[in-house]
């Protein structure tokens, strides 16, 4: 992964990146909304994660020129908390998640993979995780090199939480994908979709856990 | 504010009232008194002067006899007439120059201390063998050439007099009572609409409260009111700007503590993670708990201000939304998720639509404090359940209960003060968790109440929302 990040508080953006490259990451660092359009165009990043409140030009402004520019990269706006107007400029803006601080730095880089997933899913209509593959296209799983078996509706539904790996889907959400399942009369179908789904992909290292009352999130097996 | 006055406090009512009333208690029966004499005086004077017309006929029938003595041919018939009264006894006496009764009531003669001139009318009252009368006595000249004086005395009962009497005391009375009736009234409604504007502008005083310190309206009272509430708003100006530097201070302390805070907690949770002796692990973990609790205190402190700066704006310029819990609850799942399995807990959800107007970032807020709240001091392997849903009357509620430890019933009432935290209490919390809860829920007109959970075991903290 390669990100740049914007954000003026030098020690904050410094504690970010170390725990970004800890993981593994490369992480270049600005404190300035100027330089980025220039920085982009010499470097290809993954994702770009953007402060609001920069000196000079704010983020949503550097996010509105990017977006002039029909540059389609991932951005992830950083709001202050108490300002909840932030989010929905953000979001007008073209950003295509925001996330409020304080934050933990697990949930940035659940979000920054949740965006890139989501763009690579854009662009080649693969998405992966830990060792489970999914080939939208095909409509086709893999767990390695191994083709596993998924129905039309467990396509459907793998897709989906393969998208939004990592965060809550809830069951309205899932069963609003699959025609003809009305919510309230479908749970117990959904259940048995779900636990023979699990039983398919649960050995390509990843978890998918019932989220009591609410729905289900997909994980790799080794996170918490 | 609310103190009635006490009883022997000076009561603008009451003074007004003592100086409108007092006069009018005394000029009134003062004007009663002056139409009873202007009625009475003109009716008793007809009365007098229908008294003398039976004189005038009594001195047209006096004669002269060839010896030059004075008579008074009067027939029994002519005399009855001249006494015929409907309402009372009339008597007459007639006296010749040298005081022989010619005609009438001897005793009446009597009465008659000195004899009138000729043509001289004499009215005066007296009392003839227990009887009030009113007496009418004349000169008239008499006898040859006119040259001798006669005496002619008429008397009545009473009756009349006393019946014009009665009717002139009525018609003073009604007036009387016509006069004070408008004027008492008018009085009162005028003290009434004098005062109403003071006792609005105290009602409006009244209901003011630290929160909200909006200046009352002067422009609709009179001048000599509008004078104080001037002050009184410009005090409250005073006020209001202490409060709001105050909230100021607050935001902004938080804010500029917010960054360092949160880089503390990242570095110490990235030290956390890397390897590192084990002598220096628990210090590493109380150094990241501290910031993680410096980290959030900050950040309540700032939500805090922020309920606070719109608890003093008016019901319509707060930021509200048309919002439903049940989305909100989902929302939080995925933030909540992660801390509440790492504690090693179960965090699951009974959501039914729960419609409410308010405020997104500060019912996020709600919600996530009464989360971190069970998170932090329930303990591990405990159930954590969101509910929430609408009740027969569609009011909306929400309640966080998890199946922990739980808190002293002695302990619940405290729960809601600010930086007051349980004795048993551990963790993370800041202590501004449920202060912050009440005070959200408060701008909400919502009531938040804490409990025992299910089966008395645990925490419910549960908010209801008006419908």
């Amino acid at each position: 992964m390669h990100i740049l990040l914007v954000e003026d508080d030098a020690a904050l953006a410094e504690a970010i990146a170390a725990a970004l490259r800890a993981r593994g990451w490369r992480v270049e660092l600005s404190a300035r909304g100027e330089p980025v359009a220039a920085s982009l165009r010499q470097e290809s990043y993954d994702a770009l994660v953007l402060d609001i409140g920069l000196p000079g030009i704010d983020g949503l402004e550097v996010l509105r020129r990017l977006r002039e520019q029909g540059s389609f990269l991932p951005v992830l706006m950083l709001t202050a908390r108490d300002g909840v107007e932030d989010r929905v400029d953000g979001l007008e803006a073209g950003a295509d998640d925001y996330l409020l601080k304080p934050f933990a730095i697990d949930e940035l880089i659940a979000r920054l993979r949740a965006l890139v997933r989501r763009h690579e899913f854009r662009r080649n209509e693969t998405l992966s995780l830990a060792v489970l593959r999914f080939d939208a296209g095909a409509r086709r799983a893999f767990i390695g090199e191994q083709a596993v078996h998924l129905t039309a509706r467990e396509c459907v539904v793998l897709q989906y939480l393969l998208l939004k790996a990592g965060q809550v889907v809830t069951r309205e959400q899932l069963t609003a994908l699959i025609p003809g399942w009305a919510a309230a009369s479908s749970e117990n179908a959904l259940e048995l979709l779900v636990s023979r789904l699990r039983a398919k992909i649960e050995p390509g290292g990843v978890n998918l856990r019932t989220v009591r009352g609410l729905g289900y999130r997909l994980e790799p097996a080794e996170a918490p | 504010m609310s103190a009635r006055p006490g009883p022997r406090q000076a009561s603008l009512r009451r003074t007004l009232l003592l100086w409108l009333l007092l006069p009018l208690a005394g000029l009134i029966p003062l004007a009663a008194l002056l139409i009873y004499g202007l009625a009475l005086s003109p009716a008793l004077d007809a009365l007098d002067r229908a008294l003398t017309d039976t004189g005038v006929a009594l001195a047209e029938m006096l004669d002269t006899d060839a010896q030059g003595r004075v008579q008074l041919p009067l027939s029994e018939q002519t005399a009855r007439a001249l006494r015929a009264d409907a309402v009372d006894e009339s008597q007459f006496a007639v006296a010749d120059p040298q005081g022989r009764l010619l005609a009438g009531q001897a005793g009446l003669l009597a009465l008659v201390s000195d004899r009138p001139a000729p043509g001289e009318r004499r009215f005066f009252s007296a009392t003839l063998a227990g009887q009030a009368l009113r007496l009418a006595a004349q000169g008239q000249a008499c006898g040859p050439g006119a040259a001798q004086t006669c005496l002619i005395v008429v008397a009545e009962t009473l009756g009349k007099r006393a019946l014009a009497q009665r009717a002139a005391l009525l018609g003073a009375g009604l007036a009387a009572l016509a006069l004070a009736l408008p004027l008492l009234g008018l009085s009162l409604l005028a003290v009434r609409r004098a005062l109403r504007p003071l006792q609005v502008a105290a009602a409006q005083v009244a209901a003011l409260t630290p929160q909200r310190l909006e200046p009352v309206p002067a422009q609709a009272l009179p001048g000599e009111v509008a004078g104080l509430v001037q002050a009184l708003n410009e005090l409250l100006a005073r006020l209001r700007e202490a409060a709001a530097a105050q909230r100021a201070f607050v935001a902004d302390a938080a804010h500029q503590l917010r960054t360092p805070l949160a880089v503390m907690r990242l570095e110490a949770a990235e030290v956390l993670a890397a390897p590192h002796p084990e002598a220096l692990h628990p210090a590493l973990q109380r150094l990241h708990a501290a910031a993680e609790r410096g980290s959030r205190l900050a950040q309540q402190l700032l939500v805090l201000a922020r309920a606070e700066s719109q608890a003093l704006q008016a019901e319509t310029a707060r930021p509200q939304q048309t919002l439903d819990l049940s989305t909100l609850a989902a929302a939080a799942a995925d933030r909540w998720l992660a801390p509440a399995l790492a504690a090693g807990q179960d965090l699951g959800f009974a959501l039914a639509p729960a419609p409410l107007r308010g405020d997104a970032l500060l019912l996020e807020e709600l919600l996530g404090n009464l989360l971190h709240n069970a998170i932090e001091h329930a303990g591990p392997g405990v159930r954590i359940t969101v509910r929430c849903g609408r009740d027969a009357q569609g009011r909306s509620w929400l309640s966080v209960e998890d199946e922990g430890r739980g808190v002293p019933p002695e302990e619940l009432a405290l729960l809601w003060q600010r930086f007051q935290r349980g004795r048993a209490a551990q963790g993370g919390g800041s202590g501004l968790g449920l202060a912050i809860v009440a005070d959200i829920a408060r701008l909400h007109g919502a009531v938040a109440e804490a409990q025992a959970g299910p089966g008395g075991r645990g925490l419910c903290v549960t908010v209801r929302f008006p419908a």
